[in-house]
């Protein structure tokens, strides 16, 4: 009976020690991680064999790899350096390799590839391989026709891909008429904002709807922004000298805060623009 | 002869079924099906997708467990305790006890498979109770499907330890060749493509290498025709006529190391 008692307090004291001990290692593990981070991923070529015959669940735990790298930089707002464009690309082609069905991790590539790298083509190349895969989703098409449109500038694709979304089941109904709209204000935001509305719906992560919503709202102020000058030069038969001016003829009340810390300013062709290019100060 | 071997069956599924580690892979098996409703909280939109790979996963690593550990000692402890003895100085011909045993340790797997099914159709459908806007290109159909693949590979998988088991002296030699036929089996479709890309050219292997894994992809089983986990988890339709095809290869390779396995076991010296 004694003994019992004496390896019990063992026991407590060894658990004590290790909770103090696991509080001390954590933080050496951590400034471990940021000299070394695991931000590396094997090729299919390799991680596809030894998958074997479990290659959806690695293609889940891959992704959350991802994700979790990209989160981290999106929470702690740092710049994602131009590099990794294309270790973002290599990271969601091997997990499609694995899973070629995978919407969440081509998606999420599409996203960041498209918005913060502006590597248009990475982004592209990844949707097409859905494209082949995913016959059935008119997401696909949808965002594919959407990179043509608002980055390429490029009507007659983006026309394309909207009208093959449209043709898909499950494609909302405005999807036609969009494709017609779209072509019209070629150079409007109102093309992204549709797009960033409609993503925003069928988003459940709170860590992603945040940079949506904050990218949505600089987007509606632009386009707002766009409709005063246009506005400004109805009435004054005149576009105005900057901003300011719509302020002093009781346009707007005053120059919106940039969500992403920059300025919106007006530029020589009319268009309203943002030094932040959205992209977090 | 056949009344002989469904006693067998009957034997070595009773011998199996009192085995403690049934118990230990089941709720490890269960646990992780269990964590499916928690991991899937961490994906935006694929949620079928993953809760499907994970209870799918679940049966198909509780599947090779039980094939590693329980049936492999069915058989090699009957061979490494002497206990084979017992059955052979009964009315049995060596040809009935493997097929006895292999009956025996195909209706254990079964019962397995269909105990964790029923547990991971009553998670799924949890999770889909939960998320059912998530679960709308789900179908029930294909996961079963995928689960049936995944059992008639375990046939075959439990064929090839009884083939091994005959021919080794000890149960570890036998797990060791079966862990090392399962995985060629897995990824020898896949290297047998790589090496037809062109990217295989830069690697210059030699063309003893290249016509030594031409022979293999036709002696080991091709195991990755079995895997439809990633189909069932997006509900891409797999056709009737390759649900019977795979059955037709499990049942022929089975069929094949079996028969070599009496031939072998009726000329082995048991002393």
């Amino acid at each position: 009976m004694k003994s019992t008692g004496q390896t019990i307090c063992v026991i407590i004291l060894l658990v004590g020690g290790l909770i103090v001990f696991q509080q001390k290692f954590i933080e050496h593990r951590k400034s471990l991680l940021n000299t070394s981070p695991i931000s590396y991923f094997v090729p299919s070529k390799v991680t596809g064999l030894v998958s074997l015959d479990f290659k959806g669940i690695v293609s889940d735990f891959l992704f959350l790899k991802l994700s979790t790298l990209l989160g981290d930089k999106i929470i702690k707002n740092e710049k994602f350096k131009q590099n990794q464009a294309d270790f973002i690309y290599q990271a969601a082609d091997i997990i499609t390799d694995l899973d070629p069905w995978f919407w969440d991790a081509y998606l999420m590539a599409d996203m960041v590839l498209a918005w913060d790298f502006k590597k248009i083509d990475l982004a592209n190349k990844l949707l097409l391989k859905a494209k082949k895969y995913r016959t059935w989703d008119f997401k696909v098409p949808y965002y594919l026709g959407f990179n043509y449109f608002y980055f390429l500038k490029d009507n007659d694709n983006g026309a394309k891909y909207l009208m093959e979304a449209s043709k898909l089941p499950g494609s909302p109904t405005y999807l036609p008429a969009l494709a017609t709209r779209l072509s019209a204000y070629q150079n409007n935001y109102g093309p992204a904002i549709v797009f960033l509305t409609e993503l925003l719906k069928n988003t459940r992560s709170a860590n992603s709807i945040r940079p949506l919503e904050k990218r949505l709202k600089t987007l509606m102020i632009l386009e707002n922004l766009e409709k005063q000058v246009d506005r400004f030069e109805t009435l004054n038969k005149r576009f105005p000298a900057d901003l300011h001016d719509l302020v002093k003829h009781g346009l707007i009340d005053k120059i919106p805060d940039d969500p992403y810390g920059g300025e919106f300013i007006l530029l020589q062709n009319h268009r309203v623009f943002t030094t932040s290019k959205m992209i977090d100060k | 002869m056949i009344l002989k071997m469904f006693s067998l069956m009957k034997l070595t599924f009773k011998e199996g079924a009192r085995e403690r580690a049934i118990f230990g892979i089941g709720l490890f098996a269960l646990l992780m099906m269990g964590a499916s409703f928690i991991i899937v909280n961490f994906f935006m939109r694929d949620l079928h997708k993953v809760a499907v790979d994970i209870n799918l996963s679940a049966i198909g690593l509780a599947g090779l467990l039980l094939t590693f550990f329980v049936s492999i000692n069915l058989l090699s402890k009957d061979i490494d305790k002497h206990t084979i003895y017992c059955v052979l100085s009964k009315p049995f011909s060596r040809s009935q006890y493997i097929w006895g045993k292999y009956l025996g340790i195909m209706l254990i797997i079964s019962a397995a498979f269909l105990i964790l099914t029923v547990c991971s159709s009553i998670n799924i459908l949890l999770i889909k109770s939960q998320y059912a806007v998530w679960f709308q290109r789900f179908s029930w159909m294909e996961f079963y499907k995928a689960v049936y693949a995944s059992l008639v590979m375990f046939f075959l998988l439990n064929a090839i330890v009884i083939f091994y088991s005959t021919i080794t002296t000890s149960s570890f030699l036998t797990l060791l060749f079966s862990i090392s036929t399962y995985i060629a089996g897995q990824t020898i479709e896949e290297v047998v493509i790589f090496l037809k890309t062109s990217s295989a050219d830069e690697m210059a292997l030699s063309g003893g290498v290249q016509k030594l894994i031409g022979i293999a992809q036709y002696i080991l089983p091709n195991l990755s025709v079995f895997d439809l986990k990633v189909q069932a988890s997006h509900a891409v339709i797999v056709s009737n006529y390759y649900m019977m095809g795979i059955t037709l290869y499990s049942a022929f390779y089975s069929a094949i190391l079996i028969c070599s396995a009496t031939l072998i076991f009726k000329k082995r010296e048991l002393m």
